[in-house]
């Protein structure tokens, strides 16, 4: 779901980088908003890097084997730290295996975490008072689902409009709907493991639940 | 005493002002993003080749990171040549080779070629955590250079913890039959144990980082120092990209 | 109790209990002279580290008072007069390199730069570790990470250093070089350790806790040697205390 250096032409990645400023800029005054800020940075920093290795966990899906993302659950769980870890987990992703890219940083961010926040939105609200296991899984796979979808959308989108080829609308219309259709199990995935954990640290520790 | 943090290489690169590097880096890529002449994707390539050389670093280095290139330059590459453009080169039947395809591949291709190597080979000339510093003393709010940190720090730790799980998991039988949702919920447990276990890290690290007065003064030593020939390779990246990004455009005109 | 003039800690009638209501502390009374090494035994869950993180301000008590060298414990203060060295170095050092992760502390306590690199440079070389001072600390073995955690707390220069089971983990070598360390370290120390050789070793008194609350506090050879004392709370009278009928083979 990251769009790689060398595809986009340079206005898109500068402005890219600049909603994702302007998210970041949002999102560290509401957290400088808070009592006492420090005391959360520890938390968001060691769930992003948690959420970082496990990024690495495969899941084998024959014949071969899937990566998780899991930006839906990341969503939830940093609120508004997310998108400050989404873009550190790029910039490392970048800089430690050349994945990702860093001119595209900033459209990278916004395709994954502009969809983490509404995640988060989207489970916070629906799990409003009713904080049961059914509601928790329910909201939890849509979270981890639809942060999939959204990416996805924004990623064909980007992509196959702002390729340096002219390819016109046809060809274009039908690059984003198979894109589109190929992840649709991903996303089933992602959002049944995002439910999956969800569960599990209602069980175990809600705390972690409750989010940063 | 000197606080720069050196690699293996003492090439003119690795002795730079990370600051310095880290801006000349970001101006030559968006500029190398910005090419799209033939004439001025071969000075790139030279230009990449010749920061390469520079740097000192061996060429199976590279080459390793470039085993794996990106499935969507791939993708891209292989079906551009025959869903975009009008001038036909090659007809194969119910497909065709276009000329304007063809040329669109080869252009991502270059320019992903270069601005990845020139960004590998830039990074690597100091620990990452080094960069992030960098950033930090440019400006990069602490909120997020605190938190870079201590991702970078704890990243290798949390990944051993979930090698560790991993490894006990399929000591009492992760891989063998049982198929299906199953596996899904012992990687979902996987991930799970790690963010609980992340978590009370987090408390623990908090608590280190309060008794040693995290919070108490904001007085962020500078450990950068920059000297004329940190100006002048910043200097020379900017006029390289500058000219690179004039002649795009006058050449285009 | 009256203020004692020459008092490292002071725990006055001091409770605390966690919000899911584990590890409580009941009515801990105890005065650290300064100058001592005070030994802290007692099983899993006896409320050591807990009753530690209180005589540092990181937690708060529901009952009782603290005081640190005659001050007032509030928790909103860095008070760098005391320093806690924690079980996991892991938890302790969260800088990208060895150097950073021990200047970190001097740094935060407002002095001048030079300074700030003379006390590094000598915590480092106290503990032998000042070639690995540009190391990234996830390069770093169990033991070396150990005495760097011990580093950062020494640079502090604190009157007062709290070690939570310091020996775990370690090998025997880094176990002795501990040993060695730890008395000279600052002018008072507190130990909780399963370790009771080192308690014997280290230690001019020691205390024996369990479930939250001082069980008795004395001489360390008399307490531990008391094996009937020892067995009720968990603990077992140390090897050296116990008469050797066989003489050992030399």
């Amino acid at each position: 779901m990251h769009i790689p250096d060398g595809i986009l032409p340079l206005p898109v990645t500068l402005g890219g980088y600049a909603a994702c400023a302007a998210a970041v800029f949002f999102c560290l005054h509401r957290i400088n908003m808070r009592p006492d800020p420090q005391a959360d940075i520890p938390k968001a920093a060691l769930l992003t890097a948690a959420f970082f290795a496990a990024s690495l966990i495969h899941i084998p899906i024959p014949p071969a084997s899937v990566h998780l993302m899991l930006s839906g659950l990341l969503g939830v769980l940093l609120g508004f730290f997310a998108i400050p870890a989404i873009l550190i987990g790029l910039f490392f992703q970048a800089a430690m295996f050349g994945h990702g890219g860093l001119t595209t940083l900033g459209i990278n961010g916004v395709i994954i975490g502009f969809p983490a926040m509404a995640a988060h939105y989207m489970f916070r609200l629906g799990t409003l008072g009713q904080q049961g296991p059914k509601q928790t899984a329910a909201f939890a796979f849509l979270a981890g689902s639809l942060a999939i979808m959204l990416s996805v959308l924004l990623f064909s989108l980007l992509l196959v409009t702002a390729v340096p080829a002219d390819l016109g609308a046809a060809v274009e219309k039908t690059a984003i709907v198979m894109i589109i259709a190929a992840h649709v199990p991903l996303a089933l995935i992602e959002g049944a493991i995002t439910a999956m954990i969800a569960t599990f640290l209602l069980r175990v520790s809600p705390r972690v639940l409750h989010g940063v | 005493m000197s606080c720069r943090v050196t690699q293996p290489g003492s090439s003119v690169l690795h002795r730079m002002d990370p600051r310095f590097r880290l801006v000349g880096l970001f101006v030559l890529i968006f500029a190398f993003s910005f090419v799209s002449d033939f004439r001025l994707l071969a000075a790139m390539l030279a230009f990449t080749l010749i920061l390469f050389f520079l740097s000192g670093l061996p060429a199976r280095f590279i080459l390793q990171k470039l085993k794996l290139p990106s499935l969507i330059i791939l993708v891209l590459v292989l079906v551009l040549p025959f869903v975009s453009g009008q001038n036909i080169l090659l007809d194969l039947g119910f497909i065709s080779l276009k000329q304007e395809g063809l040329y669109a591949s080869g252009l991502i291709a270059a320019r992903f070629l270069c601005i990845i190597t020139t960004v590998m080979i830039v990074l690597h000339t100091a620990p990452l955590l080094t960069h992030v510093q960098a950033m930090r003393a440019m400006g990069l709010p602490w909120i997020m250079a605190d938190m870079a940190l201590l991702v970078g720090r704890y990243l290798e730790v949390l990944g051993s913890d979930l090698k560790r799980m991993h490894t006990a998991m399929r000591l009492r039988g992760l891989n063998s039959s049982r198929p299906g949702l199953y596996v899904l919920r012992t990687r979902a447990w996987l991930c799970g144990s790690l963010l609980v276990r992340g978590l009370e890290r987090a408390d623990w690290v908090y608590r280190a980082m309060r008794l040693r007065g995290y919070g108490h003064s904001r007085a962020a030593t500078s450990q950068f120092r920059a000297t004329a020939l940190d100006m002048a390779g910043l200097a020379a990246a900017l006029m390289a990209a500058g000219t690179v990004m004039g002649l795009e455009i006058w050449l285009g005109l | 109790m009256n203020l004692q003039p020459s008092s490292a800690l002071e725990a006055e009638k001091v409770s605390f209990a966690y919000p899911d209501n584990g590890g409580a502390l009941h009515d801990i009374n105890l005065t650290i002279i300064r100058g001592e090494k005070v030994g802290i035994i007692g099983p899993n869950g006896a409320g050591k580290t807990t009753f530690f993180l209180l005589a540092c301000g990181i937690l708060r008590p529901v009952f009782g008072k603290i005081r640190l060298f005659q001050k007032p414990v509030t928790g909103r203060e860095f008070n760098p007069k005391a320093a806690l060295v924690f079980q996991r170095p892991d938890d302790q050092l969260f800088c990208p390199t060895v150097r950073e992760d021990v200047a970190f502390g001097p740094q935060n306590m407002g002095l001048e730069s030079k300074e700030v690199e003379k006390r590094t440079w000598k915590a480092l070389h106290d503990v032998d570790a000042a070639s690995l001072a540009e190391r990234p600390v996830h390069h770093l073995s169990e033991g070396e990470k150990k005495m760097v955690s011990i580093a950062t707390a020494l640079a502090m220069q604190p009157g007062l250093i709290i070690y939570d089971e310091p020996s775990a983990a370690l090998d025997i070598r880094t176990r002795r070089r501990l040993i060695n360390l730890m008395p000279g370290s600052a002018e008072t120390i507190m130990v909780a350790s399963h370790d009771l050789e080192l308690v014997l070793e280290v230690c001019t008194r020691v205390i024996l806790m369990d479930q939250g609350r001082i069980i008795t506090q004395g001489d360390p050879a008399r307490i531990m040697g008391d094996a009937e004392l020892m067995q009720a709370h968990g603990q077992e009278k140390p090897h050296s205390l116990i008469p050797h009928y066989f003489q050992h083979q030399h």
